[in-house]
């Protein structure tokens, strides 16, 4: 031995991961919010889950300016003239605001019980406005080129899809013995889950057969500690056991479902610590 | 040459009229004094943990054939830098003329978005205490000694290398050390398969210390004892 590396600090730490798994809800909350709007079925959720979105905005918002190291220049992010658009964070800022402006014009229509074609229109762009939530988070990994498994063109599809599943998720367990909205939920569940996995195997596969660096990083995301929350938590019992559950009779039921929904949870929030932590570790040593 | 594809309209290497600042470390002469980092630390009041420049080395081969290979290290001022583009509040910019990719401390959140999209860990976090400071709390990187280089100085590391390993000049002048060097010997520049363009020229670099260790998941005990030790003191 006797060498001397010197060693660095990872970027960012689990807090973001926080972040990245409260925000993913807030967005899939927002989702289901404007699907009652095309779904009936799912109606009796629209005002929860566009109560529980704005809510969990606002601890959204407190853990990412807590994260900050001057978390009183939060607002340099909104100034015209610092901002750098060739950062995704830049537009990230942009996009939780404007998301912000709207949810609060959407809570405020619902408040009236406007069931017109104008809430219609707020709840729509609210949902578009949510959908860059996760596509900036992922986006926001893509774009570092150096580091394996961020660096990859479907991590913003990826976070969208664990929106999804998060956010229903708590659907499911806000819908309780709700059979219509359920039986949605049920799909809403399974299918985004199922995406996650697919997602999940091509990253796996493409980083397994990729360079020194990717090969370095899935042999950190597959062992150890920081395997067992991956493989363990996030694929396994976070992402195969729930869908196995719902496609069997069980995960039709209300019970099903909410053991489901609730590993979806727990994996979501595995696979959003593992995904945003072990690809920092290699570069720490270099 | 390579160095005159230019991809980015940030790059400058190449670009008539302006200036384009590089460093050329020749490996060979460098035996670890480890001078250039002390020096460095005195110029900045750099704190305790984190380092603007910092020389790691390998101990290569087996007893009786062994060699140390020293990795000198810094910001690389890279030509296309990914920490600038990723900065959103323009914290972190690059000088025209010259190419220092160089801080505004009053500007910057905290976000760390530079040091993620900095593939050679050449960023760290300043830690809320400083000696004779106050700049704290904020990104912090080499500089390429700008106060003294615009003052007709070379970097406080390159003046103080015994070895003289370190050689600094504008690379834009077919004239400069550093042109000659990087003209006339086999360099090569630390993960060019980023793009990044770095602006730190290595003579004579070892593999072992530029590439990423097969071994680096089996991180050493003493390293762990080492960084935990750290973080319980340092508060950020
Ligand atoms: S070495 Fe890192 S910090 Fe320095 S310019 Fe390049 S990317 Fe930026
Ligand atoms: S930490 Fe500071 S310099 Fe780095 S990206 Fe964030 S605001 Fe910019």
């Amino acid at each position: 031995m006797g060498d001397y590396v010197w060693f660095h600090d990872v970027s960012w730490h689990a807090s973001y991961a926080i972040y990245f798994f409260v925000i993913g809800i807030c967005s899939g909350l927002a989702f289901l919010s404007y699907g009652s709007w095309i779904t009936p079925a799912l109606r009796p959720l629209r005002e929860k889950a566009a109560y529980l979105s704005f809510a969990l905005l606002a601890v959204g918002g407190v853990l990412l300016i807590a994260d900050l190291s001057q978390p009183m220049r939060f607002l340099n992010v909104l100034n015209p003239a610092y901002l750098n658009f060739t950062s995704p964070l830049a537009w990230g800022s942009l996009n939780i605001v404007a998301f912000g402006i709207a949810s609060v014009l959407y809570l405020m229509a619902l408040k009236k019980g406007d069931e017109t074609p104008r809430t219609k229109l707020i709840a729509t762009v609210t949902a578009l406005l949510a959908l860059g939530l996760p596509v900036y988070t992922g986006y926001d990994l893509t774009v570092h080129q150096s580091r394996p498994i961020w660096n990859t063109p479907v991590m913003p599809v990826l976070f969208v899809a664990l929106a999804i599943a998060s956010g229903s998720a708590v659907g499911s367990l806000v819908a309780g013995g709700n059979e219509a909205a359920r039986k949605v939920l049920h799909q809403y569940l399974l299918w985004s889950t199922a995406a996650v996995g697919v997602i999940l195997v091509s990253i796996l596969g493409t980083t397994n057969y990729g360079g020194a660096a990717s090969e370095l990083t899935f042999v950190i995301l597959t062992t150890g500690t920081m395997g067992l929350i991956f493989v363990g938590i996030g694929i396994l019992a976070g992402t195969a056991a729930p869908v196995a559950l719902l496609l069997a009779p069980v995960g039709h039921k209300q019970s099903g479902l909410m053991l489901s929904a609730l590993l979806v949870l727990v994996g979501s929030a595995a696979l959003r610590y593992a995904l945003l932590m072990g690809p920092q570790q290699l570069q720490t040593l270099y | 040459m390579s160095e005159e594809q230019r991809v980015s309209s940030i790059e400058t290497r190449g670009v008539a009229g302006k200036k384009r600042y590089a460093m050329v470390v020749d490996t060979r002469r460098c035996i670890g004094c480890m001078a250039c980092q002390v020096a460095c630390k005195a110029e900045y009041d750099t704190p305790l943990g984190v380092n603007r420049t910092w020389v790691p080395y390998k101990v290569v081969g087996k007893y009786p054939t062994v060699k140390k290979q020293f990795l000198p290290r810094l910001c690389n001022h890279c030509d296309d830098p990914p920490c600038v583009r990723n900065c959103p509040v323009d914290a972190t910019y690059k000088v025209e003329d010259g190419g220092f990719v160089l801080q505004r401390y009053e500007r910057c959140i905290g976000c760390r978005s530079c040091m993620a999209a900095c593939p050679y860990n050449a960023r760290f976090m300043l830690p809320a205490h400083r000696t004779y400071s106050s700049i704290t709390r904020v990104v912090d990187k080499c500089t390429f000694c700008f106060h003294r280089v615009t003052q007709n100085m070379v970097p406080a590391c390159v003046q103080t290398c015994v070895g003289r390993s370190r050689v600094f000049g504008d690379i834009n002048d077919p004239n400069s050390e550093v042109s000659y060097l990087v003209a006339r010997n086999p360099t090569q520049v630390l993960r060019p398969e980023e793009g990044t363009k770095p602006q730190v020229y290595y003579i004579g670099a070892d593999r072992n210390a530029t590439e990423f260790g097969r071994d680096a998941y089996h991180k050493p005990d003493v390293m762990e004892l080492d960084r935990s030790a750290f973080k319980r003191n340092f508060k950020i």
